[in-house]
């Protein structure tokens, strides 16, 4: 008989910490179903037809929800669709790429300016994007850049700035510059440098970067209305009218559709870049 | 010459680096300045450039203006004080846990890449008079009809409002936490289970105070961003009291133009107190963070 088991203190603590990790498991698995819960009552909303008080199943499923939710009426159609996905992958790219050049010039390098900037940085999380909405509506009128699409791009990278930057510090700072100048005194110019030295090491923040301002453009309401002014119709500005009253089905029906494109759009995006990654991972090693 | 110039151009880099995102905050202070002096009566468009405080006057002796303020106070401190216990529980037990990414995937990027106006939705449908839970009580005998159950919409206590924001922030927590507690618990916590410490224990002596700033970061997120917000507050809220946003821009749809001065103060109001509280928290971190600053690795 080995020691460890006719210790019975020792046993005591594997038995606990068996016990501790079966309830964490639990603890997790609850926040799952939490999680699941309502998607599938918006799922199973979006095919009801009738489903009268007491019930808990729909008496009649249809599919006349989705069918109007895809059908382009009121607006909504595969161009309204393609809009909102654009708006919101030029959102995401111009904002990870102003986020990624400055968090390399606040973590990597010594400037005047720096803290100040750095407060500046967090400014679009203190004062409300409400406030910035309003506001920014009259200057943008002026500038031409109201009821147009690059204006609704600007203004949504400007809230997802801060949120960008936050995902790219950590990992910038980590990264440091002593590879990217390894790399340039082997003698990679400055763009061999940025695509197989830079962008590999910071590609998971890149990542996070991206899908985080992809999914605030796309979901963005009170900004796209005020900035677009109704003529920038996004998927949003149609679907939200719906949220506040009439009929539950069409409402499910647009938030399904909704759910089901930002979450394989965000899928996407995943799977592309980290396709991208491991390939530059395999090069540095082979 | 050529090692001068290269000299130069190091020197300048940082500067160049931080153009593109000095333009994007730009237009932010720029925007957010011009509708704050808009609250002072100044309109340059209209040719109103008289600085006057009327405006604040009218907004701030209102008489449903504190129980905004409250009622908007209210809800998002305590959205964000339950999802940052929530959150930071959520990323501690994921990581105890050793969930995989399909887990994490699901638990945490699920929520946060659902709309919260969305979230809404299926709160209304899951709690309102004839939703899913009432139903539910129905058959388990507790309430005999649809209006018996008090409805999620228009809830003075606004219960709707913070459930939205805690299925929504509670993963966004985690999110903003979970790679700092993965890497604390990998070495230090692990340090600290082979000395001896039981898990609660490390994870309340070690991990948690080594994660402090990335947590009071993502509460401070979380808060502002529900104190600003107006979708939610807007679908689920009460007739009285209203959240300040919502306030604000309705006076801001008002068609007199001239009303919109009205809406700017109100939104100084808020600006000003999301400027305040943030001070505050800034100050609190700073004094409380000084001492120990030297011992952080």
């Amino acid at each position: 008989m080995s020691g460890q088991l006719d210790n019975p203190q020792l046993q005591a603590r594997v038995r606990r910490q068996r016990c501790s990790l079966a309830v964490t498991r639990a603890l997790v698995g609850l926040e799952l179903a939490l999680v699941a819960l309502p998607l599938l009552v918006i799922a199973v909303w979006a095919f009801t037809d009738a489903w009268p008080w007491p019930d808990l199943w729909p008496q009649e499923l249809s599919t006349r929800g989705i069918q109007q939710a895809l059908s382009g009426r009121q607006n909504m159609g595969w161009d309204t669709l393609a809009l909102s996905i654009g708006i919101a992958a030029a959102c995401a790219v111009l904002t990870t790429t102003v986020a990624a050049l400055a968090c390399r010039a606040l973590c990597n390098f010594q400037w005047h300016g720096r803290s100040v900037f750095q407060f500046a940085t967090i400014l679009p999380f203190i004062i409300p994007s409400t406030v910035f909405a309003m506001g920014v509506q009259v200057v943008f009128l002026q500038a031409g850049l109201a009821r147009t699409v690059p204006g609704v791009i600007l203004a949504h990278s400007i809230v997802a700035l801060p949120y960008a930057i936050i995902l790219m510090t950590d990992i910038t700072r980590a990264a440091g510059t002593q590879r990217d100048e390894a790399a340039r005194a082997l003698g990679a110019g400055p763009w061999q440098m940025i695509c197989h030295v830079t962008i590999p090491q910071l590609l998971p923040g890149i990542v996070s970067s991206l899908s985080m301002c992809y999914i605030m453009s796309f979901s963005q309401y009170f900004l796209t209305l005020l900035v677009g002014g109704g003529r920038v119709q996004t998927f949003v500005l149609v679907l939200f009218p719906y949220l506040s009253g009439g009929d539950r089905t069409i409402a499910c029906a647009y938030s399904l559709v909704f759910l089901v494109i930002t979450f394989a759009v965000f899928l996407i995006f995943e799977l592309i870049l980290r396709r991208f990654g491991a390939r530059e991972e395999q090069n540095l090693y082979d | 010459m050529a090692i001068i110039s290269r000299k130069a151009r190091r020197k300048a880099a940082p500067y160049l680096m931080v153009l593109p995102a000095l333009l994007l905050l730009a237009v932010f202070v720029y925007g957010v300045g011009s509708g704050i002096i808009q609250g002072f009566g100044i309109m340059p468009f209209l040719d109103r450039t008289e600085f006057t405080l009327e405006y604040y006057e009218q907004a701030l002796t209102r008489a449903d203006l504190l129980g905004s303020i409250m009622f908007s106070l209210y809800f998002s401190l305590a959205s964000a004080i339950l999802a940052t216990i929530g959150g930071v529980a959520l990323a501690a037990l994921m990581t105890r846990a050793r969930t995989g990414r399909v887990t994490r995937l699901f638990g945490i990027q699920i929520p946060i890449t659902t709309m919260h106006a969305v979230v809404a939705l299926a709160v209304i449908c899951l709690f309102s008079g004839a939703g899913l839970f009432p139903r539910l009580l129905h058959v388990l005998g507790m309430a005999p009809d649809a209006t018996s159950f008090p409805s999620v919409v228009g809830a003075p206590s606004g219960w709707g409002i913070i459930v939205v924001y805690l299925w929504k922030e509670i993963p966004f927590i985690a999110f903003m936490t979970i790679t700092i507690m993965m890497n604390i618990s990998a070495t230090l916590g692990e340090a600290a289970r082979t000395l001896g410490a039981s898990g609660l224990r490390t994870f309340f002596g070690v991990t948690l105070p080594l994660c402090r700033g990335a947590i009071l970061r993502a509460f401070l997120v979380v808060f502002a961003f529900a104190f600003g917000s107006y979708e939610i507050p807007f679908l689920l809220e009460p007739t009285v009291p209203k959240a300040l946003p919502v306030l604000a821009y309705i006076e801001f749809q008002d068609p007199d133009i001239i009303n919109r001065c009205y809406a700017m103060a109100l939104n100084g109001i808020m600006a000003g107190i999301c400027t305040v509280l943030c001070v505050v928290y800034y100050v609190v971190l700073q004094r409380e963070h000084r001492p120990k600053a030297r011992r952080r690795p």
